[in-house]
């Protein structure tokens, strides 16, 4: 419906700052590390690369680059075998228990990430399991892992599991079930649960912080540590490489939502309150 | 997620498993071992380290002595408070782009809508940086301010509860568009047209039919964008002062600044317990919701 009364260039008016609200400090982001000063202001003096030069010459942001960039593979990959796995096992399916079997699924999203990071602090210690990035990375995999569950059965949705019978009564074993029949279809959700699963831990920062060591630090415990000193222009390029990284995943779910032409399905949180 | 789960996670993660072997009808025994991996990952690592916590948290009277605790009773008072406001700011703010992205044609929609999801996708220590740029003593805001003559000198805008509130709406602004979004396209249009067709003003379409219809819309994203408020962390302490530490800071007071375990631990269980609450009653919120479409 498209009408065009006052009242509707209103709302557009009165809706003008609550959008600046939501885009200007993500806007700038990059030209604040892109400025030409040692100190950090908004708007930029000059553009310069020197802060991303500084930043890439300095071990210690390098190295917590390479940590959350270990931490992020580790979270993807097991978020993604143990999300689709569970997606494509409770399909179609009924048992007395299920109701359970999801909840727990789901669980570590409703947690406070402090209060996991509490739990994970504690237990990995008490195991012994510290002073690596392996158990950062298996923290954020347990918060990843629901996300590729929503993702992997929000595409699973449109599957009739008759299809799946069928082909098992045409013989097909299964593993050329999980080929054939799955795969195709969960594809696009498990990209994108992919992608949640990467920015949920290259941002996360609490359960980081808590298991931070010295071989251990990610790029967002360096910040953390580094801004309540001072604003730096290291701050701001590594902001900047974030905000990068997010824009692209972000970028590639729009191009997803826009091949399957349906607004809805930009709702995961939507997905995630449904449950 | 009641205390019950979290005291004894064993024998909840055995017995699931052992329960989905009676599948009904056909047997299909190899698809419950699609199961297994997160059930076993979930056991171990989620519900192992916080029945562990649990325990911890009974240790050394931990409870009543964080609850004697005057900070700690200042850090409840102050999530409370904080987590209200920005819900407040939030929901309001929400409602406004909710009912734009409503009416927008379908590529301003996609567009609006990346624009909301932009910061849900950008992590909270850089949307707080960038909020720390613009608020700072030289910032922008205050070199508006100034420039407008409202204010001869810079105004402390970082570093007190107004910036812990600023960043948190926006990190929570998402959380509270997508619920109220649904339950506007969920209102049918033609209630709207019969309504405007009777000679109602747009104002009174909002206030009759509108405004009503959301209401679930407005109470899931409260509820929700409160739960997600009660947990912040990096927020004040990135941009609040020492007087706006909230429940999660103390925790982190307690586990890594007084080495307390038992005391933050049972800080963790407070806090997890009080948000479990309101997630049922969030829950509820949304089936009520959905029966109310379905009418």
């Amino acid at each position: 419906m498209k009408t065009t009364n006052p009242q509707h260039r209103m709302l557009a008016l009165l809706s003008i700052p609550a959008f600046l609200f939501l885009v200007i400090p993500t806007a700038i982001v990059v030209p604040v590390a892109l400025n030409d000063s040692r100190y950090i202001t908004f708007p930029p003096e000059g553009i310069s690369f020197a802060a991303v030069a500084g930043f890439f010459a300095d071990r210690a942001w390098t190295s917590a680059l390479t940590a959350s960039l270990q931490s992020a593979a580790i979270a993807v990959v097991i978020g993604v075998l143990l999300g689709a796995t569970a997606a494509i096992g409770l399909h179609g399916r009924k048992f007395p228990g299920q109701p359970a079997v999801v909840g727990l699924i789901l669980a570590p999203m409703i947690v406070p990430t402090v209060v996991l990071a509490l739990a994970f602090y504690q237990f990995f210690i008490s195991i012994g399991m510290v002073g690596s990035i392996v158990p950062i990375g298996l923290a954020h995999a347990v918060i990843a892992t629901p996300y590729v569950y929503l993702t992997t059965r929000a595409s699973l949705a449109g599957l009739n599991p008759a299809l799946v019978r069928s082909a098992q009564s045409l013989g097909a074993g299964p593993l050329s079930v999980l080929r054939h029949v799955y795969l195709p279809i969960i594809l696009p959700g498990l990209i994108s649960g992919a992608l949640f699963a990467f920015s949920v831990s290259i941002d996360e920062t609490v359960m980081s912080l808590f298991m931070q060591s010295p071989g251990a630090t990610t790029l967002p415990v360096k910040m953390f540590t580094d801004i309540q000193f001072n604003l730096t222009p290291k701050i701001a390029v590594s902001s900047a490489l974030l905000v990068s990284v997010a824009t692209i995943g972000l970028l590639l779910q729009v191009l997803f939502v826009l091949k399957r032409r349906s607004s809805t399905r930009m709702l995961p949180l939507a997905v995630s309150a449904q449950t | 997620m009641s205390n019950a789960t979290l005291e004894r996670p064993r024998p909840r993660g055995r017995g699931a498993p052992a329960s989905a072997e009676a599948p009904p009808r056909r047997r299909r025994s190899g698809w419950w071992l699609l199961l297994a991996p997160i059930l076993a990952f979930d056991v171990v690592l989620f519900l192992t380290p916080l029945g562990k916590l649990v325990g911890a948290s009974f240790a050394d009277n931990a409870y009543q002595r964080v609850l004697e605790d005057p900070l700690v009773m200042r850090a409840l008072v102050n999530t409370l408070t904080i987590s209200l406001a920005s819900t407040i700011v939030t929901v309001v703010l929400g409602y406004i782009i909710a009912m734009v992205l409503w009416r927008a044609g379908n590529v301003t929609r996609v567009i609006l809508f990346a624009v909301v999801l932009l910061p849900f996708w950008t992590g909270i220590l850089v949307k707080n940086f960038a909020w720390a740029v613009l608020l700072q003593d030289n910032g922008i805001v205050n070199a508006f301010l100034q420039g407008i003559g409202l204010t001869g000198a810079p105004v402390p805008l970082l570093h007190n509860r107004f910036a812990v509130i600023v960043g948190m709406v926006h990190c929570l602004l998402p959380y509270a568009v997508f619920p109220i979004f649904s339950s506007l396209t969920s209102i049918d249009d033609r209630l709207g047209l019969a309504a405007r067709s009777l000679g109602a003003r747009e104002g009174s379409v909002f206030r009759t039919i509108t405004l009503p219809l959301s209401m679930p819309g407005i109470s899931a994203a409260g509820l929700l964008v409160f739960i997600i408020s009660t947990g912040f962390f990096i927020t004040p302490v990135v941009m609040g002062g020492p007087g706006d530490m909230m429940i999660a800071n103390q925790i982190d007071y307690y586990a890594r600044q007084l080495t307390d375990f038992s005391g933050a631990a049972a800080l963790a269980v407070i806090l997890t317990v009080m948000v479990s609450i309101l997630v049922a009653v969030y829950q509820r919120v949304l089936k009520a919701g959905g029966q109310h479409e379905n009418n």
